[in-house]
């Protein structure tokens, strides 16, 4: 039997130590001595995207998988190959073991179309991307009039997977429209988003289906040179790229004459410097011509001028991700997947207080719970769930009565926040909305490209409000204005980042204005998280002694003997909240600084 | 092509900007970061109009709107009016010193704020047009810097620039007079950088700094000019009244 050990070795793997599980690994089956019945052979792949349980290790066939392995388990592992499984590893739901990802709760409802190879393919290996219909798509399209390819995109109703969700065909259509060469298709790897990782995934796991999805692009519209933008901090991304570029061009499948056919397509490869503003259509194609990374008014699209002011698609990598798909199995197969509107799947990493974590890609149109609940599995603690953030910074928050909300582009928009790149995360009732505000208007304000009056200055007056209002210092009449300035901002900022960069402040104050109206009118924070308002006293009632929250305390405000009730010294107390995370019994009672108990 | 604005109908070429066709009809746009020498810019948000077509209405920013289709523009709708005295609101806090921001309050009535924060005094709006224009002349020495929130203009490192030649471009195009120019006895004080300047020798007066005058000589691959501009214009002039007997 020839066995295939599948080392998940993405970045957070490897942060988890997943290297050294694969030399361990591989220690062990030399040591352990060439069994002519059982062949094994190592292999590094992509991100499984379960990364808090990793490293992960799949055994092929048959898909075994083990969780948070160690290099002491590959003695084990090894050993036990083709025979029982290593029951210590498997993951455990709800106490049961599982064996393969199928059966996980957390990959079963999964439908991976992007993600199709990440996991099962070295990413380093053309051979590996081959094996699983690798350029077949191109090889198709090549032979496909420039018309029939674009309208197979069109057909299969795929939208820019970067946010905005324009349909990736007609903007195709648009720039084969124009015939002022050279022509420029371009990938934007420039993921900023705080908490996602979607397109990391795609360029370190599967780098030949975003190169493979830029050929096919470049032969619709006519193009022989393409870039991908990549921020410098995505360190194995950029390495695989750039591998991956090689090793196609050595294969024939880019450079100058593709399969042959005289057609041609250079690739390089750009580094972002870290603005997130570069992820801005315009602002993303300054940083490549060299300039600075500001937008500029698009009122003239980039499809029309774009790159050096000529011609250029701009495809997020997700998207592009998609395409060889649609070409293989034809638009109308693709479009069968999501809803009408909002066809295909979408990859969303789900981050917060949920009990899995991760990157999962699902169907369009399946509802917020079915990920939270279903897939997520529900909130750490089983505490209470208050709202999703969707869409990044300036996304909107989502609160628990619309659960049943399908994910789509345009649900979520017309609820005030957006399907974004497909950042998600989810927050419990011990999460302040105000403060949640505030944190994102602090982000933008940072990370505005500072141009325009009202991103720049309007993010600079929300934030000194936002700041007031968590500090204390709220004052009557400060919702009004935060509202007032939103609307300006919405309306006459330059660009895309200033055009939502409200988006949080809004949802939260029209989801959540009571939290508003405790920090301005009563000085609290409902949740107990604004430490300049917010004290915390234990509930002698209820404390156990069992000393858990002494130990949290990181500046030893908490005195007590094991087995008694203890006692938070408050001049000593930082409000950092760590003593109520660590208590089981819900002694801890979050007061207003000063000694005013809550209403709760 | 013709277009309306404010309900006049007026003439415009494809591809024209709503702020020229505006101020070629008569029709006031305020604005601040815009140049004729140096257009495009499109950041102080001051000129925003309602542009209609097809039914539809957006807020676009009139210097850099470009006319491509019959349509309809109100430069004074209840929108424009509101959104553009939050602009000038946040201008104004921005820069309190300036009194050309404070006038365009007065005039379109724009509130005051007291709830926002206001800066010490300042006249600069970080339009960066002072940037554009040291760009354009190829000297380089001032740029914007930071982003976001941080913004500002300055010098590398905020030291005075081994490449500004002391023209002064930068203080004449700022909207709010925010470039401090200190014009000595000798010698030009701008970005923290003393350059001397040449006297014109025929009234006296200085002629620019020695710096760009060189830098315009080299360009020009002539001498040292030694007048002023206002001799040298008074000088041809002298010599073509000369030519032509007047």
């Amino acid at each position: 039997m020839n066995y295939t050990i599948l080392v998940c070795c993405g970045t957070g793997c490897i942060a988890s130590g997943s290297l050294s599980v694969v030399e361990a690994l591989q220690n062990e089956i030399n040591s352990q001595g060439a069994n002519a019945e059982v062949l094994k052979q190592i292999k590094k792949t992509g991100c499984n995207g379960f990364c808090e349980n990793g490293p992960i290790v799949k055994i092929m066939p048959g898909g075994i998988s083990y969780y948070k392995v160690k290099p002491k388990d590959a003695k084990a592992i090894i050993a036990q190959l083709g025979d029982e499984p290593v029951e210590a590893l498997l993951y455990r739901d709800k106490g049961k073991a599982v064996l393969t990802q199928k059966e996980n709760p957390f990959y079963a409802p999964q439908v991976k179309v992007a993600l199709r190879n990440i996991g099962e393919i070295d990413p380093c290996s053309l051979d590996d991307y081959l094996a699983r219909g690798g350029y077949d798509a191109l090889k198709k399209a090549i032979n496909m009039p420039p018309n029939d390819i674009i309208a197979e995109v069109e057909a299969s109703g795929l939208r820019g997977r970067g946010g905005a969700g324009f349909p990736t065909g007609r903007k195709w259509r648009t720039a084969a429209g124009y015939d002022n060469y050279p022509k420029y298709v371009v990938c934007n790897g420039d993921e900023g988003d705080p908490g996602a990782f979607m397109d990391r995934s795609i360029l370190e796991g599967d780098p030949h289906t975003v190169l493979e999805g830029m050929a096919i692009c470049a032969l619709a519209i006519g193009a022989n040179e393409g870039y991908l933008y990549i921020r410098d901090e995505y360190g194995l991304a950029l390495k695989h790229v750039e591998k991956a570029i090689c090793d196609a061009e050595a294969a024939g499948f880019l450079g100058s004459n593709i399969f042959g056919s005289g057609k041609g397509l250079n690739l390089s490869v750009v580094r972002g410097g870290g603005a997130f503003v570069c992820g801005e259509s315009t602002a993303l194609m300054a940083s490549i011509e060299g300039r600075v990374g500001e937008p500029r008014a698009k009122y003239i699209r980039s499809v029309q001028r774009g790159l050096w002011n000529m011609p250029t698609v701009l495809n997020n990598v997700e998207t592009l991700a998609n395409i060889p798909v649609i070409i293989n199995n034809g638009g109308k197969n693709f479009a069968s997947l999501g809803t009408e509107k909002s066809a295909g799947t979408k990859v969303f990493a789900l981050v917060g207080k949920v009990k899995r974590t991760g990157l999962v890609e699902v169907p369009m149109g399946c509802s917020l719970r079915h990920l939270i609940y279903d897939i997520g599995g529900g909130i750490i603690g089983g505490r209470p769930f208050k709202a999703v953030q969707t869409g990044g910074p300036s996304g909107g928050c989502i609160p628990a009565d619309m659960l049943n909300l399908p994910v789509d582009f345009d649900t979520l928009t017309s609820y005030g926040a957006m399907m974004g790149s497909g950042g998600m995360i989810i927050m419990d009732d011990r999460s302040c909305m105000v403060e949640v505000a505030r944190y994102y208007v602090n982000f933008l304000a940072g990370e505005s490209c500072g141009k325009c009056t009202p991103c720049r200055e309007g993010l600079r007056q929300m934030l000194a409000i936002l700041t007031d209002i968590c500090e204390g210092r709220g004052k009557e009449g400060d919702v009004e204005l935060l509202e007032e300035i939103s609307e300006t901002v919405l309306d006459s900022s330059l660009c895309a980042l200033g055009k939502s960069a409200p988006n949080p402040v809004i949802t939260t104050i029209k989801y959540f204005r009571g939290e508003y109206d405790a920090h301005i009118k009563e000085k609290k924070c409902p949740a107990g998280v604004c430490t300049a308002i917010t004290g915390f006293e234990i509930d002698a009632a209820k404390c156990t002694g069992c000393t858990l929250c002494k130990k949290s305390c990181p500046v030893s405000a908490i005195s007590g003997t094991a087995k008694s009730a203890h006692e938070i010294n408050k001049n000593i107390c930082i409000s950092c909240g760590a003593c109520r995370e660590a208590c089981r019994f819900e002694a801890i009672k979050t007061v207003q600084k000063g000694g005013l108990a809550n209403a709760d | 092509m013709l277009i309306k604005i404010d309900g006049k109908e007026c003439g415009c070429k494809h591809g024209e900007f709503i702020l020229e066709v505006a101020k070629r009809n008569g029709i006031e746009i305020p604005n601040l970061c815009h140049h004729e020498g140096l257009p495009g810019q499109g950041c102080c948000r001051v000129c925003i109009v309602e542009v209609e077509i097809n039914g539809w209405r957006n807020i676009v920013t009139a210097c850099v709107y470009p006319l491509e289709r019959e349509c309809e523009v109100f430069t004074n709708s209840p929108r424009v009016i509101k959104q553009r005295a939050m602009v000038l609101a946040l201008l104004h806090s921005l820069a309190p010193g300036s009194s050309e921001v404070s006038e365009l309050c007065e005039k379109y009535n724009v509130p005051s704020y007291r709830r926002f924060v206001k800066k010490n005094d300042t006249k600069c709006i970080l339009c960066g047009l002072c940037a554009k224009a040291c760009e354009s002349l190829g000297t380089g020495a001032i740029s914007t810097v930071n982003r976001g929130t941080g913004k500002a203009v300055t010098t590398p490192y905020g030291e005075p620039s081994y490449e500004c030649v002391g023209c002064a471009s930068c203080a004449k195009v700022c909207p709010t007079g925010a470039i401090m120019v200190e014009e000595g006895a000798g010698s030009r004080k701008i970005w923290g950088k003393k350059i001397p300047l040449l006297k014109c020798k025929k009234c006296g007066e200085p002629a620019g700094t020695y710096m760009e005058l060189r830098r315009a000589a080299e360009k020009l691959g002539e001498g040292m000019p030694e007048l002023c501009e206002a001799c040298r214009k008074k000088e041809i002039a002298e010599k073509l009244a000369s030519i032509y007997g007047y």
